[in-house]
């Protein structure tokens, strides 16, 4: 806002009414895809549970949610934005602030972005950057703040370029995850941001607060473990329905959201008891990894593994963003503010399994998820997805079929882009994929 | 006569505490997840510094006896001993405790300092142990007789190994009778008995000042440098043999997230729960408190085995319980 005025620095001047055309051009085929996708997944789901019916209204960007927002910042409150999952979410809601993550999804805001960055950038960045374009994402509107936090190198390019139109904190994040002096480091980062914070909003973080903060994601990860635990069973909830569950917690209210999604466990034991599959409980079950997959344009590799024939199901995934977002709570020892603080720095920097990081024994730690979730959920073929642009990803593709091979577990590098034109042949490949899957099964 | 009532009386008020402070641990069993292993540890260091207590007299009778029994089960259990029965280890963690209620933070030594002070034991203990001679003819077969009676000049030795044993908080040299009872406060006895009159009271009260208001600072201080685990961090160079100590901690690597909560809340700082990849985790600096079994949210990451069967492991502690 303060910067407007002053010289852009990427952002190229756009007339009003350009921006509008594109807004209303792009927010029209939007609306269509939310609403397409919601059909589509609802058509799938033989017995889709009730209570998807709540998440299916949050999924909407330029609804509900929106509006409630819209209605807090009147009141007083503040948002923040933030682009990873690095952000200390705990520090937000203390605060009173309303955290909303504003990565987009949206394929034709990366046309749009390619004005600013070349191509070969990762698309998710060049995304956010044309929804910044022309005002598309209502949360990023909406924030008052951003929290960058540099982990590859388009994001932490992608906040330089966003500060031309809002005020972005930038958050250093050490690149060895499990040394004393990152830690360190890291920790004076969150004290930094914490400070920022406070300073926005104008309250001052308490330990009072900060533990109820603390209590109030606690709980919202145990019901968002409790969701994934679910799904170790034969499916009782198809692959989409449950990311996009975990992926509404990126802009819900999150005590609403904590009841809801325990409400969705609730029936999804009680099917599980009654025996109503969402789909053959022989299906084949997939697990995906490598870049976001963000709601609602992005949803195509998903869409594409649990509508193909034969049919596959996504009972897993390493995403930042589904996954990963909850899985690690805040374990506080006790809860005084430093001890507090640490449990935060922790969480953030140590239980992060993203490929930014190395570590004495290389990124160790993403393989160990990988395998526990293997074994534990029972995985039969995992599609390592990435995007064109997403080099780190990329890099590690190596490295985890290696070890995925050596426990004979099929893996399909699929490498995309944020289109839609290459869904025919996507479709042929991943369809071949799980005809080789089932084929395995029957052996 | 009135100290025999009062020790009766004492005796009555115990007997109740324990039982209240029993149901106690079970609602919280029921209730806080991620405490339910440090109440039910409470409990059984209460319930030890009790047994410790009536049994003064008889510690005092055969000091070897206890020496031997605290080294034979150590054999099989490690440093159990000193998470769970020590009474100064439970003054220790009273005072944290306590520090608790103030909202302040502990202070963490650096990682040098703490191993620093894990080698001091054994320097400690080999001074204490060669002190006899100094004190008694080393030629003479009569001191080498006293030594299996820990009699002078051996009874630094019971000093060293028992002294922590010493239970009731009572800040006044040497011991105090609670009807027939003895009490004071660890290695107190010994100051009385090795330190110039003059000094006596000074250097009492110095050293329990400074021991409630280091552990106030430090978790669990003195036991990262304690003598009496001397015995108990020996036993675990045998590690390598499958039976010796009995009761290990294990990891499962794959299941580990390094998410780091196992490293910042073990009050004696032991890394190598954290660091270490997998497999048999215990060091002879762990304890054995157990904490971060209790701490770690992800199922089946950490186990306590006792002779390679699984007594205790980590699980989801965000999970609902039963009773939910």
């Amino acid at each position: 806002m303060k910067n407007q005025s002053e010289e852009k620095k990427y952002m190229p001047e756009i007339s009003q009414k350009e921006i509008e055309e594109l807004r209303n051009s792009v927010k029209a085929t939007s609306q269509k895809v939310i609403a397409e996708n919601i059909e589509r997944m609802k058509k799938t789901s033989k017995n889709r549970p009730e209570a998807m019916q709540y998440f299916d209204e949050i999924a909407n960007f330029f609804g509900q949610r929106e509006k409630e927002i819209r209605a807090a910042k009147e009141n007083g409150k503040k948002v923040i934005g933030y682009l990873c999952l690095f952000a200390p979410t705990e520090l937000i809601l203390a605060a009173d602030a309303i955290p909303v993550r504003v990565n987009s999804g949206w394929y034709d805001t990366s046309k749009l972005g390619d004005r600013i960055v070349p191509v070969e950038v990762c698309p998710v960045v060049r995304s956010t950057i044309g929804a910044k374009m022309i005002d598309l994402s209502p949360y990023l509107e909406l924030s008052d703040a951003l929290i960058s936090v540099l982990t590859c190198d388009g994001m932490t390019k992608l906040g330089e370029i966003l500060s031309d139109c809002k005020p972005v904190w930038s958050m250093s994040l050490p690149r060895v995850k499990d040394s004393d002096q990152s830690l360190r480091f890291w920790s004076e980062e969150i004290k930094a941001v914490k400070g920022q914070i406070e300073a926005l909003t104008g309250n001052k973080i308490t330990r009072k607060k900060l533990k109820s903060a603390i209590e109030l994601t606690q709980k919202a990860t145990k019901a968002f473990r409790r969701l994934q635990e679910i799904r170790k069973g034969s499916p009782v909830i198809m692959g989409r329905d449950a990311m996009l569950v975990n992926q509404t917690y990126m802009w819900d209210d999150i005590e609403r959201w904590t009841e809801k999604t325990e409400a969705l466990c609730d029936e999804l034991e009680k099917r599980a008891r009654q025996k109503i599959w969402a789909c053959p409980p022989d299906t084949p079950r997939v697990m995906v990894t490598g870049t976001p997959m963000i709601w609602p344009d992005n949803w195509k590799l998903p869409t594409l593994i649990e509508e193909a024939t034969p049919q596959g199901v996504l009972i897993a995934d390493e995403l930042c963003s589904s996954e990963r977002i909850l899985y690690d709570p805040v374990g506080v020892d006790e809860w005084s503010m430093d001890d507090m603080l640490n449990a935060i720095d922790e969480r953030y920097l140590m239980a992060s399994t993203c490929p930014c990081f190395t570590s004495e024994d290389g990124n160790k730690d993403r393989i160990n998820w990988l395998l526990n979730k293997v074994k534990e959920w029972n995985i039969q073929g995992v599609i390592y997805y990435v995007v064109r642009g997403c080099m780190l990803y990329a890099i590690e593709y190596t490295r985890i079929k290696k070890v995925l091979d050596r426990m004979n577990v099929p893996v399909y590098y699929l490498d995309t882009e944020y289109t839609r034109e290459d869904v025919g042949q996507m479709k042929t490949r991943v369809e071949a994929f799980l005809e080789m899957l089932t084929a395995r099964i029957d052996i | 006569m009135t100290m025999q009532i009062v020790g009766d009386i004492l005796t009555w008020i115990i007997a109740v505490g324990l039982i209240l402070a029993g149901i106690l641990v079970i609602l919280i069993w029921k209730k806080d997840q991620t405490r339910k292993i440090s109440y039910i540890r409470f409990f059984v260091q209460t319930a030890s510094v009790i047994a410790i207590f009536l049994s003064l007299d008889v510690l005092a009778a055969g000091p070897s006896i206890v020496l031997g029994v605290i080294l034979l089960a150590t054999i099989f259990f490690g440093r159990f001993f000193c998470g769970w029965v020590c009474p100064f280890g439970l003054y220790m963690d009273l005072v944290t405790e306590i520090r608790k209620v103030f909202k302040k933070r502990y202070l963490n030594l650096s990682e040098k300092t703490n191993r620093y002070l894990h080698k001091l034991r054994y320097v400690i203990v080999a001074a204490i142990l060669t002190l006899p001679f100094f004190l008694g003819n080393p030629l003479d077969p009569a001191v080498w007789s006293s030594f299996l009676l820990f009699q002078r000049p051996f009874t630094p030795l019971i000093i060293v190994f028992l002294g922590p044993l010493e239970p009731l908080v009572i800040p006044w040299p040497g011991t105090i009778g609670f009807g027939g009872y003895s009490g004071s406060y660890p290695y107190v006895r010994g100051i009385v008995e090795f330190f110039p009159e003059s000094l006596v009271s000074i250097s009492v009260f110095a050293f329990i000042a400074l021991t409630l208001a280091s552990s106030f600072i430090v978790r669990r201080f003195w036991c990262r440098f304690c003598p009496t685990a001397v015995s108990i961090a020996a036993v675990d160079r045998f590690k390598r043999s499958k039976w010796a100590p009995l009761l290990h901690l294990y990891k499962v690597e794959e299941k580990c997230t390094k998410c780091g909560i196992c490293k910042r809340v073990c009050p004696l700082q032991v890394t190598e729960v954290y660091e270490q990849k997998g497999g048999d985790v215990t060091t002879s600096m762990c304890m054995l408190c157990l904490r971060c079994v209790e701490m770690c949210p992800y199922e089946d990451c950490l186990k306590v085995k006792f002779a390679g069967k699984t007594v205790f492991k980590s699980r989801n502690w965000l999970k609902p319980s039963e009773s939910d």
